[in-house]
């Protein structure tokens, strides 16, 4: 009998690494050789157990989805020809220059639709965690972090707090009242969540820096029974949520954006 | 770093990133479980990935179509992992050395009976399916030897893709992998002698 297998042969031949010729020797000795048989048997038990073993840690839920969020905040550079400069040598100028225009229009019309599918996105994905964060306000039931039906009170309660200023209107529409506000995030974003009460109804004006051209200027949604809108100016972004009726709702929000274009008399 | 990390300007990717993520995402599940084995934390193995996927998608540009991804950003992970916190802590505490040669071989030349030991008590269980002696016996590897065993058996890549991701001759490679799977034979026959004991 000739010499048993070597590990590196073991290991290559549960890791089928090994060539046809090598197999096929390796084989031959395995047919006669007891030792080596139970080792090599072996060897695939272990490689299969520690396979398995091996998976052992699961994805945490949501974690792709935020890797992926994370990741459209970073600007990848364009794809960088790797062509070798003697194949461009060969080619025309005229050619190249045609490519040129038929990448541009491509990139072009990609780079549209994707714009669209990226704004319609952005936008459901900030209604859907405007009405979490109103939902899990209701839910809570604790009172604001500054409790004021007052203006002068609720804004300057954010100075410092977030990297932008906004105003509030000096007069709301019919039943309708400021509760008080609290700090919050959204969007990955510092934003004043504004309390107000229309009725007996509650609502929620998340307003903050706008940051994205993504987003759309103007949100008119449904979503779980509550009504969604908002508005855009060049710095802020507003969106409120509620149950109270479509048109009231609509009313204070066309109050807090006017608030943010008319001049303001000064504060106390 | 910056002290406003929500004053960067959102720019959407383009149609690069969503062929990154076309072959990215599917692979997040393999790259996690393998950083979560070598930081040995879920808090650095969520950094390992993110840093890891941030960097593959910035350097995407460079990839070569038609090469093989799954290599090239399992290279990214370990390098990231390399000069990460916990990285750098296991490259201080081990020093790898190659015993047996880049060649295995040659060290089963010189040790052919202590490389394979042909008395395999732990066999009983591996058959069995001792889950926990296994995860106990690969947590034991030091880091060099643990990611050839994940590569290669967990991620079922061939040695000259490993070779590729470590960086290291298909030698050494193989080298390793003895090494790894004498060491968890080691620690595995050790923990039957010890549940042995107990049943005594």
């Amino acid at each position: 009998m000739s010499d048993h297998l070597s590990p590196s042969i073991l290991n290559s031949l549960a890791d089928g690494e090994l060539t046809d010729s090598q197999r096929a020797i390796a084989d031959a000795h395995l047919a006669e050789c007891p030792s080596c048989t139970s080792s090599a048997l072996f060897q695939s038990l272990l490689k299969s157990a520690t396979a398995q073993a091996g998976q052992r840690h699961q994805l945490p839920p949501q974690f792709a989805e935020r890797l992926v969020r994370s990741a459209q905040q970073e600007n990848p550079p364009s794809r960088v020809s790797l062509q070798p400069a003697k194949k461009l040598a060969l080619a025309g100028w005229a050619t190249a220059f045609a490519l040129l225009l038929i990448c541009a229009t491509i990139f072009v019309v990609q780079r549209s639709a994707n714009q669209s599918a990226i704004v319609a996105a952005q936008n459901a994905a900030l209604v859907t965690e405007a009405c979490d964060q109103h939902v899990a306000t209701l839910a809570a039931n604790l009172p604001p972090q500054v409790l004021s039906s007052d203006r002068h009170t609720v804004k300057p309660w954010f100075q410092g707090k977030l990297p932008f200023s906004f105003n509030l209107p000096e007069s709301l529409p019919a039943d309708t009242k400021l509760v008080g506000a609290n700090l919050t995030y959204l969007h990955n974003q510092p934003a004043a969540l504004l309390l107000y009460s229309i009725g007996k109804h509650r609502v929620s004006v998340f307003i903050s820096q706008n940051t994205s051209a993504a987003i759309s200027a103007g949100i008119s949604a449904e979503q779980a029974g509550f009504h969604v809108a908002g508005f855009s100016t060049n710095d802020l972004h507003a969106v409120a949520v509620s149950d109270a009726d479509p048109a009231r709702l609509s009313s204070l929000v066309a109050a807090i954006e006017q608030a943010q274009t008319s001049p303001q008399k000064s504060l106390p | 770093m910056t002290l406003l990390p929500w004053k960067r300007v959102v720019q959407p990717g383009g149609p690069q990133t969503s062929v990154f993520q076309d072959l990215a995402l599917p692979l997040l599940p393999a790259l996690y479980n393998v950083a979560f084995w070598l930081s040995r934390n879920a808090v650095d193995a969520e950094d390992l990935v993110q840093e890891t996927y941030l960097k593959a998608l910035r350097g995407f540009g460079s990839f070569e179509p038609g090469s093989n991804f799954k290599a090239w950003i399992f290279r990214i992970l370990r390098n990231t992992y390399l000069t990460s916190r916990t990285g750098l802590a296991a490259r201080k505490t081990v020093a790898l050395e190659d015993e047996l040669g880049n060649a295995g071989d040659q060290g089963a030349a010189l040790h052919p009976e202590a490389a394979i030991d042909r008395q395999t008590p732990e066999m009983n269980l591996i058959a069995l399916g001792d889950r926990a002696a296994l995860h106990a016996a690969m947590e034991q590897l030091p880091p060099p030897l643990l990611e050839v065993v994940l590569l290669c058996d967990v991620e079922e890549l061939k040695y000259k893709e490993i070779a590729a991701i470590l960086d290291v001759p298909i030698g050494t490679v193989m080298s390793r992998i003895a090494r790894a799977r004498a060491a968890l034979r080691r620690s595995l026959a050790a923990s039957n002698i010890t549940h042995k004991g107990f049943r005594a």
